[in-house]
């Protein structure tokens, strides 16, 4: 089937398979940043934002994304750069697989969070795990980036 | 899941007539399972264009629509001010925010898994589902005896009422599937629900029905539960190890609610 889907705004023709999912369309769409890891929907490394919400792209329908916004970290522009400042700062960057799903979630995480804390952090971040498990490095930036002490 | 057609109806008449009409088509929900399950349809049925995507209250009730993320439930101020935020903390620990976007409260209650914690929340509320052709059935029964099988559920409607209730849960890791999960209100009467056992979630009788005998009897009715629930194993828990811990989750919840 074919469908137009917003990317980053910029609109892109696909033809799918009706079961496809939209990690698979995005990285046959040349969007590599997306990274798949389980493919099961627990890792997260698949994170894109559907109208500004962290999603799992591995468990998403492509067919169900036409006439939503998707945010890939390349769409975030500056706003990721960021973001990646502050992980890379403390050291945090490690192998960089979970790093495009971790600054998409984390730039989600400020537009929602509207009285962050340690707690809430570590709440919204759960489901992006790192398998080099530097969780430590990459907390201490993403508390300076939501201004927590 | 596979399916060779996907189909977005524009009313529910039509969505229905499709999934009558095709034994082996399905309504898609959160399409969590989009790659855990290796099973084929014909033609998968999305209801995005539908409406169902809602919290409301009407009068005396709240109603949820059935393509509303439980992440919308977890953060939602109506669903949060009431019933002592026992839906938020069914859903909470569920993987991660991503994949509680994804997921919907229909899909959630449709699929009937055992591991699915908002079942055992919802048991102890006062609780309807709404489909388009069955009308609407009570929640207990419909998970009980899951006699609706080929019809489109559109919402859940849930009657507020003062009291306590609480949740509790036991779980491997923070964001894991749980191990156990209880639920209990006080509301006009004591509920008591027992889930991930590892199957679905159940209501308790015997217990039940002697803590609303005797609010003292707290020891007492939950000595009844390991012989009123069947327990079992699976990669996350052995049937004994869930057998003892029900008691000790079931007594924290009880207290809660009768302090």
């Amino acid at each position: 089937m074919k469908l137009k889907l917003n990317i980053n705004n910029r609109y892109y023709n696909a033809n799918i398979d009706a079961d496809e999912s939209l990690l698979d369309v995005l990285r046959h769409l040349g969007f590599k940043s997306v990274k798949k890891g389980c493919d099961t929907g627990t890792c997260g490394v698949c994170s894109v934002l559907i109208d500004g919400e962290p999603i799992l792209s591995c468990q998403f329908l492509a067919a169900r994304a036409e006439g939503h916004k998707i945010t890939t970290v390349e769409g975030l522009g500056e706003k990721a750069d960021e973001i990646i400042d502050v992980i890379i700062n403390e050291g945090a960057d490690q192998c960089g697989y979970c790093g495009p799903a971790l600054v998409l979630t984390t730039y989600a995480m400020k537009q929602e969070l509207k009285n962050p804390t340690v707690e809430k952090i570590n709440h919204y971040l759960a489901g992006n795990l790192c398998r080099c498990s530097g969780y430590e490095g990459q907390l201490r930036g993403i508390k300076k980036y939501m201004g927590v002490e | 899941m596979r399916f060779e057609k996907y189909i977005r109806p524009q009313n529910f008449e039509e969505a229905l007539q499709i999934l009558k009409s095709d034994q082996n088509s399905v309504i898609l929900g959160g399409t969590t399972f989009l790659r855990l399950s290796d099973r084929k349809y014909s033609t998968g049925i999305d209801l995005s264009d539908l409406g169902l995507d809602f919290i409301k209250e009407v009068n005396d009730q709240i109603e949820i629509g059935a393509y509303t993320s439980l992440r919308k439930i977890e953060t939602d101020p109506i669903i949060n001010k009431n019933f002592g935020n026992l839906l938020p903390k069914s859903i909470e620990n569920l993987i991660g925010i991503q994949f509680r976007n994804n997921a919907t409260i229909g899909g959630a209650i449709f699929g009937r898994l055992g591991f699915t914690e908002i079942i055992t929340a919802l048991l102890v509320l006062d609780c309807e589902l709404e489909f388009e052709e069955n009308g609407k059935v009570d929640f207990n029964e419909f998970i009980s005896n899951w006699n609706i099988k080929r019809d489109i559920l559109k919402k859940i409607i849930i009657k507020k009422k003062q009291g306590k209730s609480s949740y509790k849960m036991m779980r491997n890791s923070s964001a894991d599937f749980p191990i156990l999960s209880v639920a209990v209100s006080n509301f006009d009467t004591i509920k008591i629900a027992v889930g991930t056992r590892p199957s679905i979630a159940k209501l308790s009788e015997k217990a039940s029905q002697l803590i609303n005998s005797d609010n003292n009897k707290i020891n007492e009715a939950v000595n009844l539960i390991t012989d009123e629930f069947k327990f079992g194993d699976d990669l996350r828990a052995g049937k004994e190890y869930r057998k003892n811990i029900a008691p000790i989750l079931v007594k924290r919840a009880l207290q809660e609610v009768l302090i």
